[in-house]
């Protein structure tokens, strides 16, 4: 017997027959039917993706945005709330019920944790998600891809003008949208009893629009107890609604959830004192809405629309939505930053009816089917998705870990004093700046708390309803070169003017000619002026 | 379970949680979240009630007896000069607010054309006499508008503003002004209706609509320090603002030195009067404190080198040696009378440190005299309330008052009526540089 054992030998990959291939039609029905998703879901991914990546180039704002970044620094430092106004030395004293408190927080955090690009990462996403919203509910409602589309472009045409400013109101938008989602779908859900109060915890410490928030949900309950009293000729019609209790239980729910806030009842007399402060009214954004204006032109072309619309629509008109539609459109003629609130109504419910009047007409030609669910299609939509994402300044910067290429030139707007900061940082370090009070833009006291030399004393920023009402008139008087305008930097001590070309170069023009002042620095967006001898 | 049905019951019973959350969301803030609250629900405003414990206001008593800078014949001849001696008709409340404040209300005068103190006083807060004086002669059913008018929350607010001369000037003026002449909070004070109204109400109202950033706050510095310290420290305005001496100080430190009524030198008062309330009663943080001294510091400085050669104080004080150099020769001499004796008056209560060298001051307090005692009785009835603060400063520098001083003075050297004119001489009215004159400026 010979002792020859032969080798163990490797498992052969002949062994397995050549013909015996995945069966693709296995592997197909291995997606689970739930995230299955059908070819309008890719082309919405698409629109939305792209929508989502001009966002997140677009140039940050040189307004709001710095100051509230300003207060997060401030709060996260002290580990706090403050009182009393802590930035603006002439509005010392003045209480400050800081409603938008936990925006600041998280975009500051943002901000310090992950640089610029995770603020524009959080405009981006916070006018996506609300994009987002509306395509569901509109396509839910209409099942018209294009009826939707058209009701997004719309939306961003009429909001554009308030949509391109990075600021808290964002976060108030979002919820808006997220309830009026909420409340437009076809079945009403119990966790809805969770996800509205819940809703309203979150925004009343993220912004103070959650006011709108209650509207809404005032003008539904109205809405439907008005229709009842109508058509059952009866108010205990009303009572026994299931629906107006509802309504009318939720709201209630909503408003005690507000409470859920470092003020308490408080931030209610805020909120209502800071849309009627006289400083707030001076400004354009709050004055009423016009037709000149490109959001007062977007605003009549939806209303036309709107009027077609119903008068088409197959849909029975709810009271609620006229309640809700003229209401909120005449607080946006009253005031036009309110058209942030009208225009997704006016496009959901127009989305709705375009839907109904679409589906009239082509209900003898067409069979409508749903569109056809396929694993392919949600494996486009999410590398869509990714693909957007990852080509975004934030994706770079989780995928890379670097702010990449994009200088912040670029990430702000044209009009951020950046040259102006760099000359002043450079006087503070050389112990040249005047000592005393500054007199700014407006527009830019928000960056110069944000970005400039720490004892510099800004005469104001765009919290204008914490700003003194005589400090206001000052502003004003001297910014319109007014008669005495300047006694008033003399009474104020004002040592420093930093002013930009776009709204104040009537005064620059002045001060160039003046002899006491003198120009320590201009570019193309600004100019700084010192006073020869301080005060 | 579902809810997407409610029953009746558990819609009424959750009424009970709901309404419970706001309750205990409301009494648990502060009282001053509660008071913006309250506002808001009855639409109007909320007063803020600051706790009034004292019934006499504080003194600032003068530090100095120089007769050097001014001897007894001096000042009574100075005092002589702004005894208060006005028309009864149309009787101007911003010169009985300047008389009074000087005079004080214990003043009596042997001259029976002179207002006492009790009558200046009762001129300003007693709507009767103030009619008597206003009411037009051609129709006696036509009521004048009241100096002291009632507001709705149980204050009363004082007239002021420039657009009529039967309203105090300056904001808050008659209350420092009654507040320095003695006048206690329980004083009765009368509006035309309502009865029961005392100073303190004044005090209240103005309280409650001092405006931090209204362009004088010099006289409501001076009487809130008066009333408020040692007490009050810190409080709120009705707009809720929050407000401290640290405050005050640093609004009257704020801005061009020049900036303010009579040359800025009523602020320079104001500021000596916190500094003076400070040392006393700790009202103000050691870094605010610093900054008061400093900046009287910087203008004791100004001062040594702004003097004419005469001794007078320009207007324009504050441009320092630019002032003397390039010698302004438009500004008319009351107002170098007001610069002068402005700035004597709040030396006189100032700590020593902060004093130009005593020769300067006895050099402006002589010129000042001079100029004083050279007033025609008409001139001085247009220009009186610059001069009664000369008249007040200078009492100060012999550690009096005008009133002590005056009736002391009248003990020995008793009154004299003047023998009447014939005809009444034609008021000099020249208001030509370097020359006294009359102003139409209101002080």
């Amino acid at each position: 017997m010979t002792g020859v054992m032969n080798p163990p030998q490797p498992a052969r990959a002949e062994s397995v027959p050549p013909t015996q291939f995945a069966d693709a039609s296995m592997l197909e029905g291995k997606v689970p039917a739930s995230v299955k998703a059908s070819r309008t879901t890719a082309g919405f991914a698409l629109a939305l993706g792209l929508l989502y990546l001009f966002l997140s180039y677009r140039p940050l704002w040189h307004t709001d945005l710095w100051g509230h970044l300003a207060y997060g620094r401030l709060i996260v430092g002290m580990k706090s709330l403050p009182t009393t106004e802590p930035l603006m030395p002439l509005a010392r004293g003045v209480p400050f019920i800081n409603s938008a408190w936990l925006s600041q927080v998280i975009g500051f955090e943002a901000m310090n944790r992950l640089g610029v690009t995770s603020l524009m990462f959080l405009y981006a996403s916070s006018i996506t998600g609300m994009a987002g919203l509306l395509v569901w509910r509109g396509y839910h409602r209409s099942q018209s891809a294009m009826i939707t589309l058209v009701g997004l472009f719309l939306w961003l045409w009429g909001c554009w003008q308030h949509l391109k400013i990075v600021r808290p109101q964002m976060a108030g938008i979002l919820c808006f949208v997220l309830l009026l989602t909420l409340l437009t779908a076809r079945h009403r859900r119990t966790w809805h009893w969770i996800a509205v109060p819940a809703l309203f915890v979150a925004w009343a410490n993220l912004h103070g629009s959650f006011v709108v928030g209650l509207m809404l949900l005032a003008g539904m309950a109205f809405g439907r107890g008005l229709e009842l009293a109508v058509r059952c000729g009866e108010v205990r019609a009303i009572w026994r609604d299931s629906r107006v209790r509802r309504y009318v239980l939720m709201l209630e729910l909503a408003a005690a959830a507000v409470l859920l806030n470092p003020y308490g009842v408080r931030l209610y007399a805020e909120v209502f004192s800071v849309a009627n402060h006289p400083n707030v009214a001076e400004l354009t954004e709050w004055g009423p809405l016009q037709l000149r204006m490109a959001q007062g032109q977007a605003t009549a072309v939806i209303a036309l629309l709107l009027i077609v619309l119903y008068r088409l629509s197959p849909r029975r008109v709810t009271a609620a939505e006229v309640l809700l539609l003229f209401g909120f459109g005449a607080a946006a003629l009253w005031s036009s930053r309110m058209l942030v609130w009208w225009v997704p109504i006016a496009v959901t419910f127009g989305m709705q009816h375009a839907g109904a009047i679409w589906h009239q007409w082509h209900s003898y030609s067409k069979t409508l089917l749903p569109a056809p669910r396929h694993g392919r299609w949600s494996v486009i939509t999410v590398g869509i998705l990714w693909i957007c994402f990852a080509f975004t300044p934030f994706g770079g910067r989780v995928l890379h870990g670097t702010e990449g290429k994009l200088k912040l030139e670029k990430m702000v707007s044209r009009e951020t004093p950046l040259g102006v900061i760099d000359h002043l940082k450079t006087q503070a370090d050389q112990n040249r700046l005047p000592h005393g009070q500054m007199f700014n833009t407006y527009e830019w006291g928000d960056y110069l708390l944000w970005a400039g030399p720490k004892r510099l004393k800004v005469f104001l920023a765009s919290h204008v309803h914490l700003v003194p009402r005589e400090v206001w008139n000052d502003y004003v008087a001297i910014s319109n070169v007014a008669s005495g305008w300047e006694e008033i930097l003399d009474r104020y001590g004002v040592n420093l003017i930093v002013l930009d070309l776009a709204t104040h170069s009537p005064l620059i023009g002045r001060l160039r000619d003046n002899e006491n002042w003198r120009q320590t620095y201009s570019d193309n967006v600004g100019a700084v002026f010192v006073r020869r001898k301080a005060i | 379970m579902k809810l997407r049905r409610i029953p009746a019951l558990l819609f009424l019973i959750l009424q009970i949680p709901i309404v419970a959350a706001f309750a205990w969301s409301y009494t648990s803030l502060s009282p001053e979240s509660q008071r913006q609250v309250r506002r808001l629900v009855v639409a109007k405003p909320q007063g803020v009630e600051i706790p009034l414990e004292r019934d006499a206001a504080l003194e600032i008593a003068p530090l100095y007896d120089d007769p050097q800078l001014v001897s007894d014949q001096e000042l009574a001849a100075v005092l002589k000069q702004i005894v208060p001696r006005f028309p009864a008709k149309k009787l101007k409340p911003n010169h009985v607010e300047h008389a009074l404040r000087a005079w004080h209300v214990e003043a009596k005068f042997q001259d029976p054309e002179a207002l006492s103190g009790e009558m200046m006083r009762d001129f300003l807060i007693d709507y009767r006499r103030f009619a008597a004086s206003w009411q037009p002669e051609t129709d006696s059913e036509i009521q004048p508008d009241p100096l002291l008018q009632e507001h709705p929350d149980n204050g009363v607010y004082v007239k002021w503003g420039r657009e009529s001369n039967a309203a105090s000037v300056h904001h808050d003026h008659l209350l420092a002004c009654l507040t320095e002449a003695g006048l206690p909070l329980s004083q009765p004070v009368f509006t035309p209706n309502r009865q029961g109204l005392t100073f303190r109400d004044v005090l209240r109202q103005a309280l409650r609509d001092f405006r931090y950033d209204e362009r004088e706050t010099e006289w409501s510095v001076m009487a809130f320090g008066l009333w408020l310290a040692p007490v009050t420290k810190s409080w709120r305005l009705t707009d809720g603002r929050e407000m401290s001496f640290d405050m005050l100080a640093q609004r009257l430190l704020r801005g061009h030195k020049k900036i303010g009524s009579c040359g800025g030198t009523h602020r320079l008062y104001s500021l000596t009067v916190l500094l003076r309330l400070d040392e006393q009663y700790d009202i103000l943080s050691d870094d605010v404190q610093k900054s008061v001294f400093q900046h009287l510091e910087t203008v004791r400085d100004i001062l040594k080198v702004s003097q004419f050669e005469d001794g007078h104080w320009p207007y324009n004080w504050s441009a320092g040696e630019d002032a003397v150099k390039k010698s302004d020769a438009s500004i008319p001499i009351f107002r170098h009378v007001i610069a002068t004796g402005h700035h004597l008056e709040w030396l006189s209560i100032a700590p020593e440190s902060l004093h130009p060298p005593r020769e300067q001051l006895r050099k402006a307090a002589a010129w000042v005299i001079e100029r004083t005692v050279a007033m025609s009785e008409t001139e001085m009835l247009d220009n009186y309330t610059f001069f009664s603060h000369v008249g007040n400063s200078l009492a100060m520098w012999r550690k009096t008052t005008p009133s002590k001083f005056w009736m002391e003075w009248e003990k020995m050297h008793p009154f004299e009526p003047k023998p009447k004119p014939i005809t009444e001489p034609k008021p000099t009215v020249n208001v030509t540089p370097g020359k006294p004159g009359l102003s139409t400026e209101k002080h």
